[in-house]
């Protein structure tokens, strides 16, 4: 017991440092943080109570609000959203990354979400091969107009399977890779670094309010059959994200704060009607957009592969237009956009390929060709990496050895350096380690499990040995929701909240696991149940018998059990979990994209999935104050 | 009960067991735990876009409704489009682009066995408890006891370390027979067939193979994959082979031929052989089952896009009408072996009959 009052005293003095340090609008510093408030001398000897805060009678309400009730993580969570997401303009940038990092830390207090690792991508490629590295977003958004082969005018590369090159039925990478050399987006995140930069845009306007944007567009694009890219396609283009049947991703148009909330009219029967999506076109090269409300992250959005521009008229999935090409063809058969690749051939679930686009408005690519072999299984695509038949390749777990990594760390936090030679492959390739913009987790229902309960897990988690042992040092561990790559305060700030981390980092504290549920009265001799449901996955499978039999013995009966991905998302919307694995890979990289699901009023399950689409969590059941 | 009444009742016997194996298939694509909205859109989906997807795939309408058009689509082959895997294909498509692999593979797979493990079996068969009886039985055995995974997976790993320096006996696989180390061809990979053409033979196309390297580079691109899911049938026919040999040779009628003093050579091609192959028919033809679960491991692992990894790759992304549809077809086929079993039978053993 002495032992985390201590650690917690030490903490919440490191809490007031951070800050310090963030500063911002005194506002938000007493709205939110009332916790860490110096006067507050309960802290140290509430120690167990210290990571939630607000949870004791420590009486420290009343110095920052008065009529408060009790205020707990939940409700801090719920404000900071709040603030969040109604001071939308560009200027609030610091107040909304504050508000954030609340949200993460009333998340972790409450441990109503454990992450456990975020993905590690690792490119491999030969020395012959010059490409530019990528970024956290990963490599499909990579375009190879940059790239050189020494010697070869084709570039070779692997891809997995898919079926479609239609931009608005693209939901996976694989398709991705192939879409962004063909077509081109107002935006684009180059390389897949997580910094938007112009693409068939030249500048953009946004009014005051934040609710009507103007883009320019550049006057010197063509599309590959010659014809010239005006404001007339880009609204086509967009309206298929929302009319046609095909769109997988019409939300991302029509949401707010999921997407970018462009208005729309919708009939009785909810249907979006045609042409009324608030795009309009002011001359050839100006279009405008009225949103729904103001979005911070526009520019962001709008890079997603579903926004990518065709010519106007080339599919007849919408209303008025007949459509030069069917919707099967342009799958899989035709592709005319305005990127530095064309459509060559694609022999679906065998090969694909692109040609060099020489007209293209930007730097003409150097080879001349770029394909893709598909390949499924990891043996198959290793033999064919070996034959140099891949230039780029990725290294499977089962040839992996991490000590024949030669790296550092460049100042975007990449491991940049050299792999082998290892094993079957004869030399030295060059090697790049991006931590990914995506995050697994455990997560709880909170109204279904003690908070007591969740921190113990936290406390024995240990989260390198899970990642090492499961994927051989494959994965970045994971101490918040959000990714460092995108952690609103960047770098630093990411460490300093790492430095806070009140459970285990890098160890597996059983005695921090004990005391906490000691206090909330949980021993061997009067155990609690806990039931982990994992999905179909090694990793959290593994990572789960690691915790049951760590935790087994200090009064928490762990049980494990596995369900289908469906069945556990379902059983998630019904409320009827307990502890369960999940995971959230960010589309594009803005914070709100993926703190949404934390939104405590947006977790609530029994109006999922029409009304709610947050995390399963129910963490609206720990509200006390009056939502507004 | 004449031959042909036995062959025209099994003939009809084939039509409730199609429809049972429909029904089957609808409980269990229906019913099973797979939601395919969910394996199509995957975890970003917004309420509405699945509710959109859910109303166009039509797991709306009322079950019955869904029955109904199930079967009489799947009768007329009419499989609709994929779901998941090739989203938006029509099945048939599919299929049929994907067959021409998987034919070429099995047609290789059954045809390796036949000419090495028949012959060996004949060969232990004739000369029993001897050194290349025992040889011969045992490799058989541990060769059918190997999964065809382990052995796909040890294959490829020991071929491809045949290009440099690691030379398997002296081989370099990539440089024997057609070059692939010079044509940048991977020794995984989909067989291309595009060596034959077809020339007019009155007013008939009549296929001839115009491109003898490109044959060639296909069935080097076969052999091994091939050979891996033979295997076990192989072994299968080595073994059945031995005894149908050893139970022949030691029959009375055999007695009597040497009795009549034919010559060694004339009691086993014309009498031996031709009796001890009655027991293999139904062997070779239920390969034919074999061939069709295994290429969806030798597929996978060897890279072929053919119908086995295609199945497989529906069966693991929910994309029911395909799984549904490959079943069924592979059901067809099935049954057809089967009723041509049934029909070489008749025509071979005169003793095949409904009543004993």
């Amino acid at each position: 017991m002495p032992d985390p009052a201590n650690g917690e005293a030490v903490e919440s003095s490191k809490r007031r440092r951070l800050l310090g340090l963030l500063g911002g609008g005194a506002a938000v510093s007493l709205a939110g943080c009332s916790d860490q408030e110096p006067s507050d001398g309960d802290d140290g000897s509430d120690g167990s109570d210290g990571e939630d805060g607000m949870d004791g009678e420590d009486g420290e309400d009343g110095e920052d609000g008065g009529d408060e009730p009790e205020r707990t993580n939940a409700d801090k969570a719920q404000a900071a959203w709040e603030r969040a997401t109604s001071n939308p303009l560009p200027e609030d940038e610091d107040l909304r990354q504050e508000a954030y990092i609340e949200m993460e830390e009333a998340l972790r207090d409450d441990a109503g979400l454990i992450p456990l690792y975020h993905g590690l991508t690792e490119r491999f490629w030969y020395d012959y091969v010059d490409v530019p590295l990528s970024g956290a977003l990963g490599a499909h958004w990579q375009q190879y107009n940059t790239t050189t082969v020494e010697g070869d005018t084709d570039l070779n590369l692997v891809n997995s399977t898919f079926d479609e090159l239609d931009p608005i039925m693209s939901t996976d990478t694989a398709s991705s890779a192939v879409i962004t050399q063909i077509y081109e987006n107002l935006t684009a995140f180059p390389n897949g670094v997580p910094e938007i930069e112009n693409q068939l845009m030249s500048e953009y306007e946004v009014s005051e309010d934040g609710t009507t944007w103007t883009f320019t567009l550049r006057d010197d694009v063509q599309f590959h059959d010659g014809t010239e890219m005006t404001a007339q396609d880009v609204k086509y283009s967009w309206r298929r994200t929302v009319e046609s049947e095909n769109s997988e991703r019409a939300s991302f148009t029509t949401n707010q704060p999921v997407g970018l909330g462009i208005d729309v009219e919708t009939d009785d029967d909810g249907n979006v009607v045609s042409d009324s999506l608030a795009v309009e076109v002011i001359d050839d090269y100006t279009i405008e957009i009225q949103l729904s409300g103001p979005n911070p992250d526009v520019l962001d959005v709008i890079a997603y592969s579903s926004f990518a521009v065709i010519p106007e008229g080339y599919v007849g999935d919408i209303d008025g237009y007949d459509g030069e090409v069917s919707h099967q063809e342009f799958s899989t058969e035709v592709a005319n956009g305005t990127g530095p690749f064309e459509l060559g051939e694609f022999n679906v679930d065998e090969d694909v390929t692109v040609v060099r686009n020489d007209d293209y408005y930007g730097e003409v690519a150097d080879v001349e060709e770029v394909n893709w072999e598909i390949i499924e299984d990891t043996q198959a695509a290793w033999t064919y990496a070996l034959e140099q038949n891949a230039d780029i390749f990725a290294v499977p777990t089962f040839a992996y050895e991490q000590d024949a990594i030669d790296a550092e760390t460049d100042d975007r936090g990449r491991e940049v350096g050299t792999y082998g030679p290892e094993g079957e492959l004869n030399e030295e390739v060059n090697y790049l380690g991006v931590s990914e913009i995506s995050t697994f987790y455990f997560g709880f229902n909170v109204s279904n499990t003690q908070r007591a309960v969740r921190q113990a897990i936290a406390y024995v988690m240990n989260k390198e040995q899970i990642v090492q042992d499961v994927f051989a040092g494959r994965g970045t561990p994971a101490y918040s929701f959000l990714p460092p790559a995108i952690w609103p305060t960047g770098n630093d700030g990411y460490n300093t909240f790492l430095d806070e981390y009140p459970y285990s980092l890098g160890e597996s504290d059983l005695q921090g696991a004990q005391s906490v549920l000691q206090e909330a009265d949980i021993t061997s001799d009067d155990p609690v149940d806990l039931t982990l449901t994992t999905y179909e996955s090694e990793v959290f499978q593994t990572a789960g018998e690691l915790i049951r039999d760590l935790i087994s013995g200090t009064g928490i009966n762990m049980s494990l059990e596995t369900a289908q991905f469906s069945t556990l998302q379902s059983r998630g919307e019904d409320g009827d979990l307990e502890m369960y694995s999940l995971g959230w890979i960010w589309s594009w990289p803005a914070v709100p994209y993926g703190m949404f699901q934390l939104e405590p009023l947006n977790t609530d399950t029994s109006t999922m999935p029409s009304e709610t689409n947050g995390f399963y969590l129910d963490w609206q059941t720990q509200l006390e104050e009056e939502a507004e | 009960m004449s031959r042909w009444e036995y062959f025209a009742k099994r003939l009809l016997l084939t039509i409730p067991v199609l429809f049972s194996v429909l029904t089957f298939l609808f409980i269990m694509l229906r019913a099973g735990p797979i939601d395919p909205v969910a394996a199509r859109l995957g975890p970003q989906a917004g309420a509405a876009d699945r509710e959109a997807i859910r109303e166009r795939l039509g797991l709306n309408d009322p079950l019955w409704e869904q029955y109904v058009d199930f079967i009489t689509d799947f009768l007329t082959f009419n499989f609709g489009q994929s779901w998941v895997v090739q989203a938006e294909r029509d099945i048939l498509d599919i299929a049929v682009s994907a067959a021409p692999a998987t034919l070429w593979l099995g047609a290789w797979a059954i045809l390796l066995p036949l000419f090495i493990g028949i012959p060996l079996g004949f060969y232990a068969g004739l000369n029993p408890n001897t050194l290349g009886d025992y040889t011969a039985s045992l490799g058989g055995i541990v060769w059918q006891a190997l999964p065809n995974f382990w052995l796909s997976v040890m294959a490829l790993a020991l071929l491809r370390r045949t290009r440099e320096g690691g030379e398997l006996l002296g081989i370099n696989w990539y440089t024997l027979g057609p070059d692939f180390a010079a044509r940048d061809i991977s020794i995984t990979g989909t067989p291309r067939l595009e060596w034959f053409s077809t020339t007019d033979v009155l007013m008939l196309p009549v296929p001839y193979i115009s491109d003898w390297t490109a044959l060639a580079i296909d069935i080097k691109l076969i052999l091994p994959p091939a050979l891996i899911l033979g295997s076990a049938s192989m072994a299968a026919e080595l073994r059945i082979g031995r005894t149908a040999m050893l139970e022949t040779v030691n029959s009375k009628f055999v007695e009597t031929a040497k009795a009549k003093g034919l010559s060694n050579r004339v009691i086993v091609w014309k009498h031996i052989f031709r009796n001890a192959l009655i027991p293999l028919l139904p062997v070779i033809t239920s390969e034919a089952f074999l061939l069709i679960g295994g290429s969806v491991i030798v597929e996978q692992i060897f890279n072929i896009n053919g119908l086995g990894r295609i199945f497989f790759q529906s069966l693991t992304q929910g994309d029911l009408p395909m799984a549904g549809a490959l079943l069924f077809i592979f059901t067809v086929i099935i049954l057809g072996l089967n009723i041509l079993q049934d029909f070489l039978y008749t025509v071979i053993d005169p003793r095949v009959g409904y009543d004993q």
